[in-house]
C-alpha cells in the first residue's frame, strides 16, 4: 500500500503554509483518512514519516492520540456517540447499547458486512442539543433519543442500497 | 565557568528551609534532588537523576510557603530562602489522591511481580496510600508478558505512564523506540510494530521502570528480590568497567543491576554486559584440573597438576633455557593477581616473554568499550607485557612455531583463540612441548593442553579491575567457586612455591594490592580502603585529585 501520488502532490502542497514540514502532520492525516475510506493504514505510517521528515513513531504518537483518526477500518457508517457529560447524563451510554444491538458491534468493531461500526467520542460541541451522533462528516444528528436507534440504521441502510442500486 | 571574583558571580549555594531544616543547596537544582540528597523522603516516580524532568506523575508535591497551591518538587528550582514543607495535611491528602488514581487502573498482581519488593508504587502505597478501593468499575484490560523487544518484558496493566522509559530512549540511547500512544484512559506505551524495543542498551528500561510494568526477560519469573543477596561489584564485559551490582540466590547468579557511578556509567549498563554471566555457572565450565597422561588427559587433584606444571616448565627451562617459555595472561585476571603473575614470570618462570591477549569487539560512544574484558589497562600497568627482549603476543605464537618457544603458560585461552585466530592456535598447540592452559571454559586449547589448570570468575573474587580511563575500582566476591576451584591468584602463589620450593604465601588481594600501591608509581596512595565503593584515578592519589 503506498501514497497515491496526488495525495503526496495535495500534502506538499500544504508544505508553505507552516514554518515547519511536521506542521502538516494533522492535515497529512486527515487527507490520507479521507482517501483510505476513514481510516489510517499503519503501512502508510513511514511513507507519511518521510513525506514531512519526521520519524514514523511521531506519525504514530499523533495519529493513536486524537480519536478522530481510526487505525482500524471503520464502516461505510461510521457512528460517532459523543458520551461526555452532557450527553451521558441524557442517555447516551443507552443510546449506544442500542447500537451495539441493533448493529451487532461494540465500539470499535466493524460489522460484518463492512458497512457500520459505532465509536464513543469525546464532546461534539454541541451540548445543548445532546445526546448527539455524528455519521461519518455529516451534520449532526441531536437530541437522540432510544426510539430513534432503529430509524437510524434503517434510513443508513436504505441509503446505502439506494446507492448501490444506482 | 565565571572567572573567581567577577561581579556577576552567583553565589556558590543557596540557603532552602525543608521540614525546618535549613539545607544549602546549588542555586537551581531541583528541589527533590536535595531533599533526597538530604535523606528527606519525597515521594516520586517521573523524576530520574539521569533524565530530563517529565513532572507528569504530580506524587512530588509539596508545600511551599507563600504559594497558594502545592508544587511539584521535582520542577522547583533552588533558590534563595525557598520555605518547604513535606509533611502538612495537604501534601498527604495530594499523595492519597495521586495513588488512589494510580491504582484505579492497577492489576495489583503483587504476587506474580518481578518488581514486588522493589516497586515504588507498591512502597508508596503502603506509605502514603489509602489501603482500600472505592471503585467499582472493572479495571483496565492491557497486554500481560508482552514482549516488547527481544531482552524486555511489557507489562501494559501495571504501567503509571510516568515516561521515564520513553525518555530514556529519546534522551540517553536516541534510538526512540518508546512511545505513549492514545489519549486519557487509552494511554498507553508502545512501539511501532516494526520496531521492537532492540537496542544494546535497553533493559535499562526495567531497572528505570518504577513499577513492574517494563521487567528484564532473562530475571522474569525467576526470583523474588528478597530473596536476592547483592554484591557490589564491576562488570567484566568490556574496558569500560560499569558498577553493578551482582543478584545471588543460593550461590548462583540472578542477576546484574547497574551501580550508579557518576565518573563511569552513570545509572546505565549496556545489555551485553548485564546478561553476560551465564558462563559462572556454565555447565561445561573446567572445575577441575587435567594432565596429559600417555596421551590422554586425566583429572588430577589440583596440587598433582601444578607439581606436574613446575616440573614440566624446570625440565624445558634446564634443556632450552627461560627464553622458551612464555606466558600469555589475561585482562580478565584482577590487577592483584596480574601483579603476581608478572612477579612469577620475572622471578619464578624467569622469562621475558609475556604478554597479554585482548578480544576487540564493537564500541560505541557511550559506554561499551573495544576491549572486551574489564582489565587490560590494569594488567598492563601491573607488568603483563614483555620483558626486556621479550617477545609480544605475535612474536611469542611466531617463536613457538620456529620452534624456539617450547612451553606456553596460557591464562584464558578462549581470548587467545580470538586474538590470534584459530587455525593459528591449533598450529602453536601442535608446534609445543608443553602448554599449560589455565582457564573457565573449555577451548580448542584447553582440550590441546597438556595440562588444564581450573580457574575463576570475576563474580568469585575481589580485586580491583583498572579500566580504559585508568579509574581503579573494586569487585567483590559474590559467588563462591566450584568445589576444589581456587582463584588464580592463589594458583599463580602455589605455582611460584611448587616452581621455587619453599612455603606457599597466600593469596591475599588487598596486601597484593598494598604491595602495587608501594611498587607501581600511578597507584601510590591508593588501597582498598581508599577505592571505597566508587573506585579512584590511578596516578590521582599522586596529584591530589579525587
Ligand atoms: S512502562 Fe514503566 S517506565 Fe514506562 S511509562 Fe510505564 S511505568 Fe513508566
Ligand atoms: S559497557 Fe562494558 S563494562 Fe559497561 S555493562 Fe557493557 S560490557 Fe559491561
Ligand atoms: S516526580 Fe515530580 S511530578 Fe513526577
Amino acid at each position: 500500500m503506498t501514497l497515491s501520488q496526488q495525495l503526496i502532490e495535495r500534502i506538499r502542497a500544504e508544505f508553505p503554509k507552516y514554518p515547519e514540514k511536521r506542521a502538516v502532520l494533522l492535515t497529512a492525516l486527515h487527507f490520507v483518512q479521507e482517501e483510505q475510506g476513514g481510516w489510517v493504514p499503519p503501512e502508510l505510517i513511514p511513507e507519511i514519516a518521510a513525506l514531512l521528515e519526521i520519524h514514523p513513531i511521531d506519525v504514530k504518537e499523533v495519529a493513536s492520540f486524537y480519536h478522530m483518526f481510526h487505525e482500524h477500518p471503520v464502516g461505510r457508517s461510521h457512528l460517532q456517540v459523543c458520551t461526555n457529560l452532557s450527553c451521558a447524563l441524557r442517555g447516551a451510554r443507552g443510546v449506544v447499547r442500542r447500537l451495539e444491538g441493533v448493529l451487532g458491534v461494540r465500539p470499535g468493531e466493524l460489522s460484518a458486512d463492512g458497512e457500520f461500526s459505532v465509536e464513543e467520542v469525546q464532546c461534539l460541541g454541541s451540548c445543548g442539543s445532546a445526546p448527539v451522533i455524528q455519521v461519518n462528516n455529516e451534520p449532526y444528528l441531536e437530541n437522540v433519543a432510544l426510539g430513534d436507534v432503529e430509524t437510524l440504521v434503517a434510513g443508513l441502510r436504505g441509503r446505502r442500497l439506494a446507492a448501490v442500486g444506482e | 565557568m565565571t572567572e573567581a571574583g567577577g561581579p556577576d558571580e552567583k553565589p556558590a549555594t543557596v540557603r532552602v528551609v525543608i521540614d525546618g531544616r535549613e539545607i544549602e543547596a546549588e542555586p537551581g537544582a531541583p528541589l527533590l534532588q536535595v531533599a533526597l540528597d538530604h535523606g528527606i523522603q519525597i515521594p516520586h516516580y517521573c523524576y530520574h537523576p539521569k533524565l530530563s524532568i517529565d513532572g507528569s506523575c504530580r506524587m512530588c508535591q509539596v508545600q511551599i510557603q507563600g504559594q497558594k497551591k502545592l508544587a511539584i518538587a521535582c520542577n522547583t528550582p533552588c533558590t534563595e530562602g525557598l520555605v518547604v514543607d513535606t509533611r502538612g495535611d495537604e501534601v498527604a491528602d495530594a499523595r492519597r489522591g495521586v495513588m488512589e488514581l494510580l491504582l484505579v487502573n492497577h492489576p495489583l498482581d503483587c504476587p506474580i511481580c518481578d518488581q514486588a519488593g522493589e516497586c515504588h508504587l507498591q512502597d508508596y502505597s503502603f506509605a502514603h496510600g489509602s489501603h482500600h478501593a472505592r471503585t467499582e468499575s472493572p479495571r483496565r484490560k492491557g497486554l500481560k508478558r508482552h514482549p516488547i523487544g527481544p531482552r524486555v518484558v511489557f507489562d501494559q496493566e501495571r504501567c503509571i505512564l510516568c515516561r521515564r522509559c520513553v525518555r530514556f530512549t529519546q534522551e540517553i540511547t536516541q534510538t526512540d523506540e518508546l512511545r505513549v500512544f492514545g489519549i486519557g484512559d487509552t494511554s498507553h506505551i508502545g512501539t511501532l510494530e516494526s520496531r521492537p524495543l532492540d537496542n544494546p542498551y535497553s533493559v535499562n528500561v526495567a531497572d528505570i521502570c518504577p513499577v513492574g510494568a517494563l521487567l528484564s526477560a532473562d530475571f522474569h519469573h525467576k526470583r523474588r528480590v528478597w530473596f536476592l543477596d547483592t554484591t557490589a561489584s564491576v562488570c567484566a564485559g568490556c574496558a569500560n568497567g560499569c558498577n553493578i551490582e551482582i543478584g545471588t540466590w543460593r550461590n548462583e547468579i540472578q542477576r546484574l543491576t547497574p551501580r550508579r557511578n557518576d565518573a563511569v556509567n552513570d545509572t546505565w549498563m549496556c545489555d551485553a554486559g548485564r546478561l553476560g554471566y551465564g558462563f559462572v555457572g556454565a555447565a561445561d565450565r573446567i572445575r577441575a584440573a587435567r594432565v596429559r597422561i600417555d596421551g590422554e588427559q586425566r583429572e588430577v587433584s589440583l596440587q598433582n597438576a601444578l607439581d606436574a606444571a613446575a616440573e614440566a616448565l624446570r625440565q624445558v627451562r634446564a634443556t632450552h633455557g627461560a627464553g622458551a617459555i612464555a606466558i600469555v595472561g589475561s585482562a580478565h585476571l584482577t590487577n592483584e593477581e596480574c601483579f603476581r603473575l608478572a612477579a612469577v614470570a620475572r622471578d619464578e618462570v624467569q622469562t621475558p616473554h609475556l604478554d597479554l591477549a585482548v578480544p576487540l569487539g564493537t564500541s560505541d560512544a557511550f559506554l561499551v568499550k573495544a576491549e572486551k574484558a574489564a582489565n587490560a589497562r590494569g594488567a598492563r600497568d601491573m607488568g603483563l607485557v614483555p620483558g626486556e627482549g621479550g617477545h609480544d603476543l605475535a612474536g611469542i605464537a611466531a617463536a613457538v612455531e620456529a620452534g624456539e618457544i617450547r612451553a606456553l603458560w596460557v591464562v584464558g585461552s578462549r581470548d587467545l583463540e580470538e586474538v590470534i585466530g584459530g587455525e593459528r592456535a591449533a598450529k602453536v598447540a601442535a608446534a609445543l612441548e608443553v602448554l599449560v592452559v589455565q582457564d573457565v571454559q573449555p577451548s580448542y586449547l584447553t582440550a590441546a593442553a597438556t595440562i588444564v589448570l581450573p580457574g575463576a570468575t570475576w563474580a568469585e573474587k575481589s580485586g580491583t579491575f583498572t579500566n580504559h580511563a585508568g579509574r581503579v575500582q573494586r569487585i567483590g566476591g559474590a559467588v563462591t567457586p566450584p568445589e576444589g576451584v581456587v582463584v588464580d591468584g592463589e594458583l599463580f602463589a602455589r605455582l611460584a612455591s611448587a616452581l621455587a620450593g619453599g612455603a606457599v604465601a597466600a593469596f591475599e588481594p588487598a596486601q597484593v594490592f598494598d604491595q602495587i600501591a608501594a611498587g607501581v608509581a600511578t597507584y601510590a596512595g591508593l588501597s582498598h580502603l581508599v577505592l571505597g565503593a566508587g573506585g579512584r584515578n590511578a596516578g590521582a592519589a599522586a596529584n591530589g585529585e579525587a
